[in-house]
């Protein structure tokens, strides 16, 4: 690949190159490539079982892959036609369990220590940077706390002041939040955030949550099967979705199977009970889906050019409500700030602007 | 709240079972052995022994059944059948293995030495009969024990702690020291616990090898005095409370050297381990069948070859093979029959009561809501950290004074088998029951079951599989009893491994791996019954 020669050399980036494996006769990666250039974060993003972990442990030499190719800093570190594999130890690595696998027979700052003693850095230099480390997530007056003794959050700012102490050029974490409660995950997650962009550090990061990969991410992987379905910015993967997968798993809830029928500048697609909705362009191959989001449902009480239909549903969000519209047997998710005038049972006109509606393949 | 009428009837019924059970026969042998001189004094060399014997035994055992929990890892070839084969000598028992081996390794007539002998000449001699032969036999022999509390702590080891110190830069030897050994290092203290108290009690072992080699130790002494006549009982006391001193000393290092360290830590999803290298797999299986051989096949072959031979012979040549010793134990030797009736009744009996009183323990303790149920919990383990035979010496000072007309029966060997293995007991079933979450319970008292109810139509059926894999090693383990039987039979109470070891002083050394196999063919016929009666489940 041009790309790749472009960074080869360069401390952070890392490539994966059609990298497959299987966990017996059961296929987990199947074909994975994508390019993390040096001081960027690429998501996996990806329901359960889809092969993210899996991805990750290969990255990291936990698993060895059967296929393809794994480039660290330029340098192969699993090569299957070169037959090269090096161990974990050697990959110069870091990375953040689930489980954070904060080691419980050790202090806070032998945890910490334990890389650098690895690579056999020197007494006074490894004091120093472990308390650097403690220092920079915040547990500094933590460092003689034995292990057993931590709250989650601090057991997660423990495995992340350990994958950070050896100065790593690329650290991977595999939902390194997950485990937290709904507050603490936002606090950790803009702290994270902010400790790679002072590093410098390349970030693999794994997740299920659409949010967090979005808040968090240069670029992001959406996986599926073993495969990524599909892979850009945050932006593009939000605005864009190239599939009806992508598009249910980025949080759009009205994703309608249709007939596309080609319209002066967009086109139109017509729904299955017959309705017509204008739409954005490009138009994908093959069988498609019109989609948009709730907040673009726009509802009135008169019909000035929207839709009939019931409000058989509404359910109160917090800052928004949302409504599920019935009309036939079509049925559409729409939310909007709270209104009064929308009560369960009333009868209601609905309508999406055409540059919200967007086509996908089935 | 007022406890359910039931409910505290059960903690009270078994607490007062325990209480009498543990406490009687320790506060016996203590209090005896105080008023009877001090017996031990006298021979030094015996305390020595019975000191080399329990730490050298313990230090090579626990090699053993480490070195075999860490090799046979996830991805060897053949795992699970290996670790099944691994504990056989577990149902084997120390005492056929110590005649087999004697049979494979003595001096003169040892299966081994006859083969090299004949390759090498006679300077060529493995001897079994000797110190070092009984160490390392019983090393053979008691290696499952830290094997099976090794592996358990193993799995219960979140493999990405190790992982974690792969990727943080440490290399496989380096992981080792720091990571996984250090996290082994509670399993490991309390397998040598129970190893030292079982070494320092162990009779058969050094009764079949020690004793021909004159290496002596506390539990062949209390043997040797209580067979003098008149036995002399308040020496084996002292002897057995040099034992029970021996092993508080046991519980109290271990608890002072783990401290209050806990290595449970709270965690999210765990990975799953990785599996090792193919060929590193191979070597691995390998290790574990070399130790499956050492301590299972060549001991039980030879057993088997004593038991058709003629007469055992001082030469290959003169090898001559016959049935005349089976059916001489069979039908030729009085106490074959009675001593089989006896153990057949004695396995049942205590394995339904071990089972049933270790039910109710961990019920009590697990979800009762009385007060002291931790001291139920820890009297009900005390007999783990007792040799056997303290509590054979406590029950025979208890009941040589009190006349109660259960002396010579069979009833006092059940009393002490009972209490030798209601920690096992207790362990299974609170294993058991800690797997059900005590909701299931709840949900049918809330359906409107009373609590008899609800213990009967739900926990009771769905630990029931557990229940039944416990009740098959414990008759197993009550068939083969030894080290408190030698003490408490009579001639109407005799025991199966009581007549093999009788036979063994007395008798021909062929009949008695005759017997040993009529011994081993009664297990394996009962349990083999239980499990297609009950279905094969249970035990998977
Ligand atoms: N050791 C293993 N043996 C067999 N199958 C495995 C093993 N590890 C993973 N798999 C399978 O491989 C697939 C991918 O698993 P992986 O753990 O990578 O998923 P994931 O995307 O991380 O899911 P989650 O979000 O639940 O963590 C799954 O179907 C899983 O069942
Ligand atoms: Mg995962």
């Amino acid at each position: 690949m041009t790309t790749l020669a472009h960074v080869s050399g360069v401390r952070g980036a890392v490539s994966l190159d059609a990298l497959s494996l299987s966990h017996g006769s059961v296929p987990a990666v199947r074909g994975v490539s994508f390019l993390a250039a040096p001081r960027e974060v690429l998501t996996l993003l990806g329901p359960s079982g889809c092969g993210k972990t899996t991805t990750l442990r290969a990255i990291a030499g936990l698993e060895t892959p059967q296929h393809g190719r794994i480039m660290i800093d330029g340098r192969a570190v699993y090569d299957a036609s070169c037959r090269i594999n090096l161990p974990p130890e050697q990959r110069g690595l870091s990375m953040v369990f689930q489980s954070y696998a904060i080691w419980p027979h050790m202090t806070v700052a032998e945890n910490v220590a334990f890389g650098l003693r690895a690579r056999g850095v020197g007494k006074a230099r490894l004091h120093e940077s472990v308390r650097r480390c403690l220092d920079l997530v915040g547990l500094g007056a933590l460092a003689d706390r034995p292990a057993t003794r931590l709250s989650g959050g601090q057991q997660q700012r423990v495995a992340l002041a350990r994958s950070i102490a050896g100065d790593p050029g690329v650290i991977l974490l595999d939902e390194p939040l997950s485990n937290l409660d709904a507050q603490l995950r936002l606090a950790m997650r803009t702290e994270l955030r902010a400790l790679q962009r002072r590093l410098g550090l390349t970030a693999i990061y794994v997740t299920h949550d659409q949010e967090e990969a979005l808040a968090l991410s240069d670029q992001v992987a959406v996986m599926r099967e073993g495969t990524i379905e599909q892979i850009g910015t945050p932006q593009e993967i939000h605005a864009s979705p190239c599939s009806r997968f992508v598009a249910e798993f980025m949080g759009v809830r009205n994703v309608i199977p249709c007939q596309v029928i080609p319209h002066g500048g967009g086109v139109l697609a017509l729904l299955p009970d017959g309705t017509k909705l204008q739409a954005r362009g490009p138009i994908p191959t093959g069988p498609v889906c019109v989609c948009f989001r709730p907040i673009s449902v726009q509802i009135r009480t008169g019909p000035d050019g929207g839709r009939p239909a019931v409000v058989s549903a509404a359910a109160y969000l917090g800052d928004l409500m949302q409504y599920e519209l019935q009309a036939g047997d079509l049925s559409i998710c729409a939310r909007s700030l709270p209104r009064d005038d929308l009560r369960e049972g009333a009868t209601v006109y609905w309508s999406v602007p055409p540059e919200a509606c967007f086509l996908v393949s089935a | 709240m007022n406890l359910p009428r039931a409910e505290s009837a059960l903690a009270a019924t078994s607490s007062g079972i325990v209480a009498l059970l543990v406490l009687p026969p320790l506060a016996a042998v203590a209090l005896a052995g105080a008023g009877a001189g001090f017996a031990p004094i006298r021979e030094p060399g015996v305390v020595a022994n019975t000191l080399l014997f329990g730490v050298a035994a313990t230090a090579a055992s626990l090699a053993v059944g480490g070195s075999l929990a860490l090799a046979l890892a996830p991805g060897v070839p053949g795992r699970a059948t290996l670790e099944r084969l691994t504990v056989m000598p577990l149902y084997l028992t120390p005492l056929l293995t110590a005649m087999g081996w004697n049979w494979l390794a003595s001096p003169k007539s040892g299966l081994i030495n006859l083969i090299l002998h004949a390759v090498f000449g006679p300077w060529a001699t493995i001897n079994v009969i000797s110190p070092t032969g009984v160490i390392l036999v019983s090393a053979l022999a008691m290696a499952p024990l830290p094997f099976l509390l090794i592996s358990d702590a193993l799995r219960g080891l979140d493999p990405s702690l190790i992982e974690a110190a792969r990727v943080h830069g440490g290399s496989r030897r380096l992981v080792f020291c720091r990571i996984t050994a250090p996290l082994l290092l509670p399993a490991a203290l309390a397998s040598a616990l129970l190893l030292g108290v079982q070494t320092i009690g162990m009779f058969s072992v050094p009764a079949v090898l020690g004793l021909p080699a004159g290496f002596n130790v506390a539990t062949t002494e209390i043997f040797q005095l209580l067979e003098n006549y008149p036995p002399r009982i308040a020496d084996a006391t002292a002897w057995g409370m040099l034992l029970l001193a021996i092993s508080i000393a046991l519980t109290v290092a271990q608890s002072a050297l783990l401290g209050r360290r806990s290595f449970v830590t709270i965690t999210g999803k765990t990975s799953r381990p990785a599996a090792s290298k193919p060929m590193a797999g191979r070597a691995r299986a390998l290790l574990a069948m070399a130790y499956i051989a050492l301590a299972t096949v060549l001991p039980l072959a030879a057993l088997l070859w004593a038991a058709i031979s003629l007469f055992v012979p001082a030469d290959l040549k003169l090898m001559q093979f016959t049935s005349q010793h089976f059916s001489f134990v069979l039908f030729g030797y009085p106490k074959t029959w009675l001593a089989a009736g006896n153990s057949l009744l004695l396995g049942m009996l205590t394995a339904s009561v071990v089972c049933g009183l270790g039910l109710a323990v961990s019920w009590v303790v697990l979800h009762g809501r009385g007060r002291g149920r931790s001291i139920l919990d820890q009297l009900s383990m005390t007999p783990l950290s007792v040799p056997a035979m303290v509590f054979a010496l406590g029950l025979l000072w208890v009941y040589v004074r009190v006349p109660l007309p259960i002396y010579g029966t069979i009833l006092v060997l059940l009393i002490a088998y009972a209490t030798h293995y209601l920690p096992f007991g207790v362990r299974t079933t609170n294993a058991a029951l800690r797997q059900l979450h005590p909701e299931l319970e709840e949900a049918a008292r809330v359906a409107g079951a009373s609590w008899s109810r609800a213990i009967g139509r739900i926990t009771l059926p769905l630990v029931q599989p557990t229940m039944l894999a416990a009740w098959i090693l414990l008759f197993v383990m009550a068939m083969q009893e030894v080290s408190s039987s030698i003490l408490l039979y009579t001639s109407r109470s005799i025991v199966l491994s009581v007549a093999v070891f009788d036979l063994w002083e007395n008798g021909n050394p062929s009949d008695v791996a005759a017997l040993g196999f009529v011994q081993l063919a009664i297990s394996f016929v009962v349990v083999t019954l239980v499990l297609v009666i009950r279905g094969r489940r249970a035990l998977t």
